[in-house]
């Protein structure tokens, strides 16, 4: 047999090798894993993401009702159902505001207009405006999700 | 170098690659994670069908945190408490059950420790339930649970919690300002309690010292005043509402609106009628109140019932102490009170008005307020032990104007009084009468002792 | 292949470490490593000499320094919060409590080896000529260290900590004439508040920091001009020892003497200019005692690390950080005591505040910086040095006794009770 300069034979060497690198290699893994996840916040001191926003009743049919700590406009119509859609302009993050004679949102500060279903009209905006996942909660008050963006054609049926 | 310096090493980095797991697997699993998935497999068996069971199964486990920044606090309670606002977990086991009952104190607007204490912060057991060392606001137990309530509701009745008004009730007629101060008034021969609430005192140790206070404050000056088990109760219920929460906009007093009725019983309450008028019926000592806020706005008002000699310096108004929804309650009787509501209150007063009742109702307003009574007694019959005082008690008043001229107890009232020692080697006894010169002007002083002299019994006569 | 070959060798471009050319290259072509010498004395890698004590506290600052940052992520210096903050790390924060406790243990561990190595230079007399100043940078290092920790003390904002804070102050506000300014603009107030929690933040994270590390470069750096790692050198033969020279140190004028030179050694400008090596001179029979850093000294100071780091880790595993509750000024706990390391002055000063808690410091520090510029004795041999290591010894148990005093037989009131009594707190 072998024996190198270390008094250890080449599969001995090998096998201490190969333990030693892997365990060096889970070692910055887990090491890497653990700062990362230390990282991530695991509470946010802001108001959360996901909100119950009352009864399906409060809520009239028509022009969508703008609720302003949320910065949501909700939807309801007979035959679609539920809908809820971000207020917050694509462009550069200000407050659109809904206009019924016109049906449609402007945003004051770069003149960007949107449809009623979201899409981009006119002005800088570079994408539609987001539609959120609204569902029932169990005590049947609404619960809306900002962190679920849904496609324009979502309806929650009630 | 041989063998041993590089195993050793490898030993090692194996040793620390070991404690390094286990410091991430210690993190990775707290108690809170175990609840959830608890809960989840309790939310699943609704499920209808087997997609939408994987799918609540598959919910990742994360805290739940109600930002409270009004009430300046942070609860986490709801990270397992997951079913307190979900009306379908009605029969879950505890700690999933369905919160019945809350009305508009939602936890999403109010949290759960306000109303049951304990540390929002912690989020594994123990530690939340406040059942830790440090952490002095441990859970509320269910007798003295409702005691909470009069941290934000603090004038009027309470609906559901008769204790808070009867302790209220009992601490301004007992006369506990006599030797305590609550809100600025009161003496100083025991502990401030505007803040008691927030002492940390567990609501059993202060029930136990209504009932026997020396018992459980060894020394104390404090009498037995010989409270009921329900007093003592309502007493320990007023003791723990009274922090001193500064709430955001959103609780405070300006969203309980006050009602003219509870204007009106205050109205009554300090005898207001014995120096206004409302539409020409009642005293003419100050003005007449009728319409009297379209004449002047509900600051100025408000600032006149807060600080009457402000506004008009030399006005024999006394200084109420009302908390900001009472001074409103008053100001919307006024809006809506009539001459009809003046005399319907003269009747049921009864005696006439005299001239000398205006520094009589003064002086009896102060004797309350100030807490004489609790030495002196509600009906001025003195009679509190008073060890090694001469006589070996606090004496009655009813007999004040045979020994003493009205400017000798003047004099009393504002420099105090220390008792002459019954055995002068003894000691000191523990209760004096304070000077209050300092909270009393000389015409409150003036006014009191009307009241006096107006108390004042005859002696009996010979045997 | 050959492009992995070229990359590797673009980075390790030094010679295979089974040639003694790459393992001297190992150590000065890396900027890392260059600090050690090529080779080393056998006698320096003696753990019984000197216990890793100096590596030791050194891999404790780095600890201290990985976790500090790592924490400084979810803290804010601002009372209350901070205090809020701290129950975060305790109850949200993956891996916080862990960090939290590798942070408190590391900093105590760290100021007990500091003061182990320091009465290790003493009691083997390594702060003698020529070292004499490096000596002085150690004791300016431990009181940077004593510094940090006090600094840290305040921040978690509980009770313990603002009244060992308050405490501490105070004791440095007895100092005559400055006493009262230097306490305000430690304070940045008269009393510990938000003013005095930023600038402890700010001590805490930039300032003492970095200039523990300027110092620690310097005293590092000494090292090697001083002569390497301290070995007992009484027990070189005389004609070898007389042989070493260091640089400063006053020599003839230098005779440039040809040395004997060995065919993998390569020679500085500093030697060719003095004809002798940096440091000392080596005769091809001394080489024997010298073995390459790589790997004799690099696997014993690696050791060293992990036995720290692992002795950390399971501390913090098992045994958390303390916190008390929040901070009151207008509650103080009976009795207030300052951190451990300074219970000791705390007990002087019951005794006197003039005196314990500004002259016997002072002094103290005084003396200690003064020990290498006092000691004429030349000889290092402990047998010559017999009344130094009783006094030092005795300042040694002088200082822990009055630390256990402080720390074990003083309750309310400062009063002297025994740990075996059992003093019953009042209800409230």
């Amino acid at each position: 047999m072998n024996r190198g300069a270390k008094g250890m034979n080449r599969r001995a060497f090998l096998s201490w090798g190969t333990a030693g690198f892997v365990a060096l290699c889970s070692g910055v893994a887990v090491s890497f894993g653990a700062v990362v996840r230390f990282l991530v916040p695991s509470v946010f001191y802001e108001p959360p993401q996901s909100f119950k926003i009352g009864d399906p009743a409060d809520y009239p049919f028509g022009p969508p009702t703008f609720l302003a700590d949320e910065k949501i406009y909700v939807f309801r119509s007979r035959e679609k159902g539920f809908a809820v859609a971000s207020a917050v302009c694509t462009h550069l993050g200000c407050t659109v505001a809904y206009f019924p004679s016109d049906q449609k949102f402007h945003c004051p500060c770069h003149g960007s207009v949107f449809a009623r279903d979201g899409d981009v009209l006119h002005g800088p905006a570079p994408r539609p405006l987001q539609w959120f996942e609204v569902t029932m909660a169990r005590d049947g008050q609404l619960r809306v999700d900002k962190d679920k963006g849904v496609p324009d054609s979502y309806r929650l049926m009630v | 170098m041989g063998r041993r310096l590089p195993q050793a090493f490898f030993a090692l980095s194996m040793l620390a690659l070991v404690l390094l797991i286990a410091a991430v697997w210690q993190s990775s699993t707290p108690s809170w994670k175990t609840y959830q998935r608890k809960f989840f497999q309790l939310e699943a068996q609704e499920e209808p069908n087997a997609v939408t069971k994987a799918a609540v199964l598959a919910t990742p486990p994360e805290i739940h945190q109600i930002l409270l920044p009004g009430l300046q606090r942070v609860d986490r309670c709801t990270t397992c408490h997951l079913g307190v606002d979900d009306p379908t977990m009605k029969n879950a086991p505890e700690p999933f059950r369905y919160h019945a009952g809350l009305g508009p104190h939602i936890p999403s607007k109010f949290g759960c420790t306000i109303c049951h204490g304990g540390q929002g912060l912690a989020t594994d057991v123990k530690a939340a339930h406040g059942n830790v060392p440090f952490w002095q606001d441990p859970l509320l137990s269910k007798d003295y649970i409702r005691a909470s309530c009069g941290r934000c509701h603090k004038e009027g009745d309470v609906p559901g919690v008769p204790e808070l008004t009867e302790g209220r009730r009992l601490f301004e007629t007992e006369g506990c300002h006599g030797c305590h101060k609550l809100n600025g008034v009161g003496g100083s021969i025991g502990p401030d309690l505007t803040e008691e609430g927030a002492s940390h005192r567990s609501p059993e140790w202060l029930e136990r010292h209504f009932l026997a206070p020396n018992l459980v404050s060894v020394g104390s000056a404090m009498p037995n005043f010989h409270f009921t088990r329900e007093q003592a109760r309502a007493l320990t219920y007023y003791m723990l509402s009274l922090t001193n929460g500064e709430m955001g906009t959103y609780y405070s007093s300006d969203l309980l609106i006050p009602s003219p009725e509870y204007g009106r019983q205050l109205f009554v309450q300090k005898d207001c009628i014995v120096c206004h008028s409302i539409g020409g019926v009642g005293a003419k000592v100050g003005p007449d109140l009728l319409g009297v806020t379209k004449r002047h706005s509900s600051e100025w008002l408000d600032e006149q019932l807060i600080n009457p000699q402000l506004v008009y310096p030399g006005s024999s108004m006394p200084e109420y102490d009302l908390e900001t929804n009472a001074r409103k309650a008053l100001v919307a009787f006024m809006s809506t009170a009539t001459p009809e509501d003046a005399q319907e209150i003269l009747a049921r007063r009864g005696n006439a008005l005299t001239p000398e009742d205006v520094a009589i109702v003064a002086g009896k307003e102060d004797f309350a307020r100030f807490g004489c009574a609790g030495c002196h007694g509600t009906e001025l019959q003195g009679g509190v032990p008073n060890p090694n005082a001469q006589g070996g008690q606090v004496p009655s008043l009813l007999h004040l104007s045979d020994d003493y001229t009205k400017d000798e107890v003047i004099a009393i009232i504002r420099d105090g009084k220390v008792p002459p020692l019954d055995n002068a080697a003894g000691p000191t006894p523990p209760l004096y009468m304070p000077s209050w010169k300092h909270l009393l002007s000389d015409e409150d002083i003036h006014q009191l002792v009307d009241f006096l002299w107006s108390k004042q019994q005859k002696e009996k006569e010979g045997w | 292949m050959n492009l992995i070959r070229e990359v590797w060798q673009s980075i390790v471009r030094r010679d295979p470490l089974s040639t003694d050319k790459g393992k001297s290259e190992l150590v000065f072509l890396n900027v890392w490593l260059h600090i050690h010498p090529a080779k080393v004395k056998k006698e320096n890698l003696r753990f019984r000499y000197t216990f890793y004590l100096g590596f030791i506290t050194f891999f404790l600052f780095l600890i201290l320094l990985t976790t500090g940052i790592a924490l400084m992520c979810y803290y804010r210096p601002y009372p209350p919060v901070a205090y809020q903050d701290m129950k975060d790390l305790q109850f949200v924060v993956f891996m916080g409590p862990f960090l939290r406790a590798m942070h408190r243990w590391a900093a105590h561990a760290m100021v007990v080896c500091v003061f182990l190595h320091m009465c290790r230079v003493f009691y083997t007399a390594s702060y003698k000529k020529p070292r004499q100043f490096n000596w002085v940078i150690g004791v300016l290092l431990l009181l940077l260290t004593l510094g940090l920790s006090f600094t840290g003390y305040l921040l978690p904002w509980d009770q313990l900590a603002y009244w060992a804070i308050t405490v501490g102050t105070n004791i440095g506000g007895y100092a005559p004439i400055v006493g009262g300014q230097l306490k305000e603009l430690l304070l940045g107030g008269h009393t510990v508040g938000e003013a005095a929690l930023i600038r402890f933040y700010v001590l805490h994270v930039a300032v003492l920091p970095s200039l523990l590390i300027l110092l620690t470069i310097v005293h590092f750096w000494r090292i090697r001009k001083d002569g390497g790692l301290s070995r007992p050198l009484w027990k070189l033969k005389p004609e070898k020892a007389e042989a070493l020279v260091t640089i400063g140190a006053p020599v003839e004028v230098a005779s440039l003497k040809t040395v004997a030179t060995s065919k993998d050694k390569t020679y500085g400008l500093m030697e060719v200019v003095t004809g002798k090596p940096i440091f000392e001179t080596i005769t091809p029979e001394e080489e024997d005692d010298a073995v390459f850093s790589y790997p004799y000294a690099f696997f014993r100071e690696a050791i060293a690390l992990m036995v720290t780091v692992t002795g950390i880790m399971a501390m913090s595993l098992f045994f958390h950080a303390p916190l008390e509750e929040l901070a009151n000024p207008a509650k103080t706990p009976n009795p207030a005591k300052a951190p451990w390391y300074f219970l000791g002055l705390q007990e002087l000063v019951s005794h006197s505040a003039l005196l314990g808690g500004v002259v016997a410091p002072a002094l103290m520090v005084f003396i200690l910086l003064a020990i290498p510029y006092f000691d004429r004795n030349p000889s290092r041999r402990p047998s010559d040095r017999k009344w130094a290591i009783w006094l030092f010894t005795m300042f040694v148990v002088v200082n822990l006794v009055l630390i256990v005093i402080g720390t074990f037989f003083r309750g309310p009131g400062w009063a002297f009770v025994p740990p075996w009594v059992h003093v019953v707190a009042r209800a409230e």
